[in-house]
């Protein structure tokens, strides 16, 4: 008997460790009304976080929603490649300190103008995705995640143990804001986090995603339906890779310095936690989640040391009662809601 | 007719075990021949060598012309090769359509359109009516269409089912059986498949390659296979039986 049919059925414990997979959360079977639907809530999104910062008026709220945006930029990427192959990447920071690097390098080093930090930063983050991915994708098993883990780990660990160049545990300050205002660095933010996530939603919904999918469902089949399964893998790494990396040299630009922060494990696993909140395989549900625990993170403040423990107990609520996520499955109900109305 | 495939002195060992060897065969275009042996003659081993999906030892392995050793599995199936699994291995998440697409990706976009090329195989493999159908949430029988449906998407010349009827009832496996052979007649493709549930296979295949240990015992027509002293020394010494368990 089928094994695997079996597994599904009965929804298989260890799903989130294990690339046998649930279903994604974006499988689509909604139609024209569902891409009306999905038009319609991207409209008000959009609309809501232009208008906010004007509303707010509080440059504080302004600087957390930055980095919400940053972080989901970082989260969408981490999405698109490891959420639809369901090859989990345990070292994303290694391309967002890479490119945090390189733009803090490069503006403070040889004082390049910061807009080429960003075309820099995707460029080195691509050469690492190759130097990474191209001898562990190929293999099964966890050599992949395991590979990318200790990257991110080596470089954070270089980056001390060159402090001369690298500032060491301070890291490099001084590096020039991209835009005089807040305001600007924050419409920026928001401007390429939709171009790119139209762009990464599209291609999911295309042919590529279709293959992503696939691979995520089974390797050997891709193989025997003649599909080259380690391109398809490394392409889309380095699709995100290049992402993260712009997305790092946004973060050193806007936070005006780059430690070596950036390339730790605790970075890699709040972007991850983002994409389970955000509905894994769905690529844009990442935003909702990035938003929502970095919001999280500044709300409970107040909290003090019961901070900690009430954001940890908030997100292994919502993964247990939710586990495939918040945002993109409630969305998909939604939609399923307003589609059985009619 | 010429030969599709010519396989000559093809030799798999892992280990002290000798999974294939020494196997010679060739196939014409356009025969539905079947690959018989008990478990562990080496029949999934030699579809493993023959798709890529493991490097052979020694032999060389010709498909129209070309070496096929040392040729990546997702090149094979693009040269014409298509193969289905043993145990059906649908694409989870993924809608029966959507599986079917997926089969024919590698290859360039038919003039019907690949969502149309995907319809009609559903169809012709008696899947209609399923397309939205979670791949892996059907009954078994349908899966194993579905593993059809989605080896023909890549337009193959030649086929190879693993074991396409184990595992099903009866009456699945006489409508399936009449699907292959319609396939077969309808497409005029070379087909292969393994089985050893004898009673059917005889009646699905014009011709036998048997295995026993490795080794090509016997290469004749159903009629002969039957009685030939090898094969039914390797199916346990006596009688050639009529029904095996899977």
């Amino acid at each position: 008997m089928n094994r695997r049919a079996l597994d599904t059925v009965a929804g298989a414990p260890g799903r989130m460790a294990n690339p046998a997979p649930a279903p994604l959360a974006h499988a689509r079977p909604a139609g024209l009304l569902g891409d009306k639907l999905d038009m319609a809530g991207a409209a008000v999104f959009v609309a809501i976080m232009v208008v906010l910062p004007l509303v707010l008026d509080n440059s504080y709220l302004l600087g957390v929603l930055s980095v919400a945006l940053i972080y989901a930029l970082w989260a969408v990427s981490w999405d698109f490649m490891s959420g639809l192959t369901g090859r989990e990447n345990f070292g994303h920071a290694l391309f967002i300190g890479a490119g945090g690097y390189t733009a803090g390098f490069m503006n403070t080093v040889w004082f390049i103008d910061g807009w080429w930090s960003i075309p820099a930063a995707m460029v080195v983050a691509s050469v690492f995705a190759i130097v990474v991915g191209l001898p562990t994708l190929r293999l099964k098993g966890p050599y992949f995640a395991l590979a990318m883990l200790s990257a991110s780990v080596i470089m954070e660990r270089l980056m001390l143990i060159f402090w001369e160049y690298t500032g060491g545990e301070e890291g490099i300050n001084g590096v020039e804001p991209l835009f005089d205002s807040p305001l600007s660095f924050y419409y920026f933010a928001l401007a390429v986090l939709l171009l790119v996530t139209v762009a990464l939603v599209m291609l999911a919904r295309s042919n590529w995603g279709l293959v992503l999918r696939a691979i995520r469902g089974d390797e050997a089949t891709c193989q025997a339906a003649g599909l080259n399964v380690t391109w398809y893998k490394i392409a889309s790494l380095l699709i995100s890779g290049a992402i993260a990396g712009a997305g790092g040299a946004m973060y050193a630009h806007y936070q005006m310095q780059v430690s070596p922060q950036v390339f730790t494990v605790v970075l890699t696993i709040t972007v991850i936690t983002m994409v389970y909140v955000g509905g894994m395989g769905s690529v844009w549900g990442p935003i909702g989640g990035a938003i929502l625990l970095v919001m999280m993170t500044e709300l409970l403040r107040d909290f003090g040391e019961w901070r900690l423990m009430i954001y940890s107990l908030t997100l292994i609520l919502i993964l247990f009662f939710l586990p495939e996520g918040f945002i993109a499955p409630l969305w998909h109900r939604f939609k399923a809601w307003v589609g059985a109305k009619r | 007719m010429s030969a599709i495939l010519e396989v000559k002195g093809v030799t798999k060992r892992f280990g002290g075990l000798v999974a294939v060897n020494d196997v010679s065969f060739s196939l014409a275009a356009g025969e539905i021949a079947g690959v018989l042996g008990p478990n562990g003659a080496g029949k999934t081993t030699l579809y493993n060598l023959l798709t890529g999906f493991i490097p052979a030892d020694e032999g060389s392995i010709v498909f129209q012309g070309r070496q096929l050793r040392g040729v990546a599995p997702h090149r094979i199936v693009r040269m014409g090769i298509s193969r289905t699994f043993q145990l059906c291995r649908p694409f989870v998440g993924m809608s029966v359509l959507e599986n079917v697409k997926v089969g024919g990706l590698a290859q360039p976009a038919p003039p019907e359109g690949r969502e149309a090329h995907a319809q009609r195989l559903i169809a012709q493999v008696g899947l209609s009516g399923k397309e939205n159908m979670p791949a892996e949430l059907m009954a078994y029988g349908d899966q194993r269409r579905l593993e059809i449906a989605r080896a023909l998407a890549a337009s193959p010349k030649l086929l190879l089912l693993d074991e396409p009827i184990a595992g099903l009832g009866s009456g699945e496996i006489a409508e399936l059986s009449t699907l292959i052979r319609q396939i077969h007649a309808d497409t005029g493709l070379t087909v292969l498949l393994i089985e050893h549930k004898l009673h059917e296979f005889m009646k699905l295949v014009n011709r036998v390659i048997a295995l026993d240990f490795g080794e090509l015992i016997a290469d004749d027509v159903p009629e002969r296979i039957v009685a030939h002293p090898r094969v039914i020394e390797a199916y346990i010494g006596g009688n050639v039986p009529e029904t095996e368990a899977a």
